[in-house]
């Protein structure tokens, strides 16, 4: 075949064009059709360059990435254009031209090079190499780059649309372009690093989980869902307005791998649950839910790194919230609990006999969280109105009932915090809205239980002695350390039982330095959030002990449960009103009792229904509709022992 | 009437008895391939495994041992894309694997083409593609280069996330009269918009057409950014080009 003609090797090409031309239609058919991605391999190989949510990376690094979707992806949502990114675009697009044709004009007027390129508050980040979180590459997508702006909120440029949902000084610091390039900006990020833990149950579970390994088979209810790869874990959930805490939690052996816990996103919604549910019914709704979601999800992603496995390996979750907090997270309605009678409209489905009950399991995928396909999501039964899922889990891990002969209290305290009282035939609940005071909200200088904060304060002559957690350089004050310096306060007569400092040459305090090197002080102001704060929780006490009919000194066992719980020195707490007088002996310092109960009804799927039926029994005390609220309200507010009805 | 048995390299072998069902098929590649010289047969086989590499050097190794370019072709090159085509269109390899596997014909083709351009083959011209800044995706854009290189075009690969300035550059090296850009995200796309303006700056928008395409482009977003011709998919690539080359 030599002196091959001009006209036979066309002839080839056009068949290399055919062939290709086939590829391509079938590939059209493959990725439309059939829904497989067009990045993942034969070999389930994972090709993408831009970080897939499905991708899995493996635990050892020299393995290719796996895609873990288990196949028909439906991405038409990514590939046909939806009209809200639509416009958006459009939008971008004209904002395009528009500044290329500005920047011309200034060029013809010889300004060139006094517009310095815009810079974000995420760019003055990484100057600072302060680490915030994203994950859609700074487009203002995933909102998980949300900072407080302490300082300079006036330095930046105004809202872009990608920041409408939110108010205050709340901005996303991908969008937030600084204007005043020469401003004292200060800002930090609402998704804080976390801080991780490790726990032991204190007490033995009978190890019962709803997915168990037969051999190399995973299953649930006697259905194979997948095969063993290598761990069988679960994660339990407490999820609290202020705090999120989440147990790893191994469902072959029982034991608790770790506790990551980070400040709830939410934030920016507001502090209280009656704000977040008032966000929610505004323009924004499902905000909440997203943010939350997408911290979760990088949460366990930073789990799965840290200690080596793959999210494909968690099969099970239940989460404990109160009822807002749960149901957010659930994405469902929850408006109805921001107006009497408080109910969620699950629960109010309950009472109308239209639901079995008020427990939930979702699949996790439904929920965009990043697990197992089958993994499913366990919310615990709400007790009633705002006493949720965390309060039940409370019960189940303090082991309360009321065939209890004895008189149990649970205070668990938070910015909802909720009162329990049972024994002797009754159960009997309270949710009192205490605020974020002492969860380091509103006050200045306070904080949530993590390394740095102030957890204990004492008097060394005339200054204070303290200790930090972690014993690092203080940061702030959280709870416990709070509680210390109101009832110091109070025994050195520099602040009143109302709350009001003492008066120095005929003014009164403005503020008292608690750490001086590290200006760290507590003011009026926020003396004035935590009386508030400490006169719900007092009142919800003293209302629900007189229901019940009980005294103080009738109370076999008093836990104290919360995040700063553990740190609390009961007698103060006793001494400034916070805490009912129960013997000291008698007060059990209990932790995070509701991810105690998250974890129990994780391993053990018996405990779940046998919590579905113990809130049953529960009576809800609505503290509001008590007659005298007004009165031991105000009586609650002053800094001085509860009295011993 | 030849038998299975007859092909000598036994990738070839294998990947008939695996994959192939359509007796037609069989009976067609079973045919091409037993008659085959077997350094053609091993052309086929590399370009099958995505062994670019292979490809490259055994398709140089059969043009010094003589072997006729129309040939290589036909037994080699295209022999061993028709199997990956049917592999494909069978859902036994998807989308990476076909890239690599035209890749691999690719790295073979590229002997041949000294040899087109001789016989007065003309080239259809330079394409520089790229996926803009911020974007990552690139399978649709490869899609597009595989065709484009398919149908005579030569290609520049610029590759992802390529920012304004490095198009300027590839431009103003390689002389290039057209370029494709691809964005895969509404939130990318403006991205495009922001390329061609700095096309403007540069006093480069008039030497050269811009061609834009992916998933959320639509013809109105081109026309808004002021493209020059947009692609819905891979096929039509090729066609804008073709059009926008005869217009440079």
């Amino acid at each position: 075949m030599t002196g091959s003609s001009k006209k036979d090797y066309q002839q080839r090409l056009d068949k290399i064009t055919e062939i290709f031309s086939d590829i391509l239609g079938n590939a059209q058919n493959q990725v439309k059709g059939q829904g497989r991605c067009p990045y993942r391999t034969a070999k389930d190989v994972c090709t993408a360059k831009f970080g897939c949510a499905n991708r899995e990376d493996p635990r050892d690094r020299s393995e290719a990435p796996i895609c873990a979707h288990d196949g028909n992806l439906d991405f038409r949502t990514a590939w046909e254009t939806q009209p809200e990114s639509y416009e958006k675009t459009k939008i971008k697009i004209e904002q395009v031209k528009l500044e290329a044709t500005n920047r011309r004009k200034d060029k013809r007027a010889g300004m060139e090079g006094q517009i310095a390129p815009a810079q974000t508050l995420f760019d003055l980040a990484d100057d600072r190499q302060l680490r915030l979180a994203t994950s859609c590459g700074r487009y203002g997508e995933c909102h998980e780059c949300i900072v407080t702006v302490n300082e300079g909120i006036d330095a930046l440029a105004p809202r872009s649309e990608a920041e409408e949902f939110l108010t205050d000084n709340y901005r996303l610091a991908c969008q937030a372009e600084i204007i005043d390039a020469m401003a004292q900006i200060t800002f930090e990020p609402l998704i804080r690093t976390p801080r991780i833990l490790h726990t032991a149950f204190d007490k033995a579970i009978d190890l019962d989980p709803g997915v168990h390994r037969q051999g190399d088979k995973i299953l649930r209810d006697g259905q194979v869902i997948d095969k063993y790869r290598g761990h069988v874990y679960g994660l339990a959930i407490d999820l609290g307005t202020t705090t999120v805490a989440a147990d790893l939690v191994d469902l072959e052996t029982g034991h608790s791998i770790a506790v990551a816990s980070f400040e709830n996103p939410q934030h920016f919604g507001g502090s209280d649950v009656m704000h977040r549910i008032s966000y929610d019914g505004g323009p924004h709704r499902g905000e909440l839910n997203k943010v939350l979601i997408n911290a979760l999800n990088r949460e366990i992603e930073d789990l799965c790194t840290r200690f080596a496995f793959k999210r494909r390996e968690i099969y099970e979750m239940v989460v404990a919230g109160n009822a807002t907090m749960r149901d957010l997270f659930f994405n469902c309605d929850v408006q109805p609990i921001g107006q009497r009678p408080y109910k969620s409209p699950i629960e109010l489905a309950f009472l109308a006999g239209e639901r079995e009950t008020t427990a939930l399991a979702i699949e996790a995928r439904k929920l965009r969280l990043r697990a197992h396909p089958k993994c499913l999501v366990h919310g615990l039964p709400l007790i009633a109105s705002h006493v949720g899922g965390d309060a039940a889990a409370s019960l189940l891990a303090l082991n309360i009932s009321p065939d209890d002969p004895e008189i149990t209290m649970l205070v668990d305290m938070g910015t909802n915090t909720e009162i329990v009282l049972a024994g002797q035939g009754r159960l009997m609940v309270a949710s009192a809205p205490a605020g974020p005071a002492f969860e380091g909200g509103l006050v200045q200088y306070g904080m949530a239980s993590y390394d740095g904060a102030i957890e204990s304060v004492w008097l060394e002559g005339v200054e204070f002695g303290w200790r930090t957690i972690g014993d690092v350089a203080p940061v702030g004050l959280c709870g416990s350390g709070l509680i210390d310096i109101l009832a110091l306060l109070l025994r050195s007569g520099a602040m009143d039982e109302k709350g009001a400092l003492a008066r120095e040459k005929g003014r009164r305090n403005a503020e008292v330095v608690v750490a001086p090197a590290h200006g760290i002080t507590i003011s009026g102001l926020d003396i004035s959030h935590l009386s508030q704060a400490k006169a719900a929780s007092n009142a919800g006490q003293t209302i629900l002990m007189d229901r019940f009919g009980v005294n103080s000194a009738q109370i076999d066992r008093l836990h104290l449960a919360g995040g700063f719980a553990s740190h609390v020195n009961v007698s103060n707490a006793v001494e400034i009103g916070l805490l009912a007088p129960v013997r000291a002996d008698r007060i059990i310092k209990a932790g995070n009792t509701a991810l105690k109960g998250a974890a129990e009804a994780l391993l053990n799927q018996n405990r779940r229904l046998y919590l579905d039926q113990l809130v049953r029994r529960a009576e809800h005390v609505e503290l509001e509709s008590e007659i005298n609220f007004f009165d031991i309200f105000v009586e609650a507010c002053f800094f001085k022992p509860m009295a011993s009805v | 009437m030849t038998e299975l048995t007859d092909i000598q390299n036994q990738t070839l072998i294998d990947e008939i008895e695996e994959y192939l069902e359509r007796p037609d098929e069989i009976e067609r590649f079973v045919e091409l391939f037993s008659r085959a010289k077997p350094r053609l047969q091993e052309i086929a086989a590399a370009i099958i495994e995505g062994d670019d590499d292979g490809a490259d050097e055994l398709t140089e190794t059969a043009l010094t041992e003589g072997i006729d370019a129309i040939e290589i072709m036909d037994d080699g090159l295209i022999g061993g894309m028709g199997i990956v085509g049917i592999k494909f269109r069978e859902n036994f390899v998807f989308v990476p694997e076909v890239l690599s596997c035209a890749r691999a014909m690719r790295a073979g083709m590229a002997h041949i083409d000294p040899i087109l351009s001789a016989s007065g083959v003309e080239k259809q011209g330079t394409v520089i593609m790229g996926t803009v800044k911020g974007d990552l995706h690139d399978i649709g854009k490869n899609l597009c280069i595989m065709m484009l290189r398919g149908s005579g075009f030569d290609v520049i690969d610029l590759g992802v996330d390529v920012a304004e300035d490095t198009f300027i550059d590839a431009v103003e090296d390689s002389g290039a009269k057209v370029l494709g850009m691809s964005a895969l995200l509404t939130t990318t796309m403006p991205n495009m918009g922001r390329t061609i303006e700095a096309f403007i700056d540069a006093d480069l928008r008039d030497e050269v057409q811009i061609m834009v395409g992916g998933a959320p482009v639509t013809q109105e977003f081109s026309d808004d950014m002021g493209a020059d011709g947009y692609g819905a998919d891979a096929l039509s690539c090729v066609a804008v080009a073709k059009e926008l080359i005869a217009a440079a």
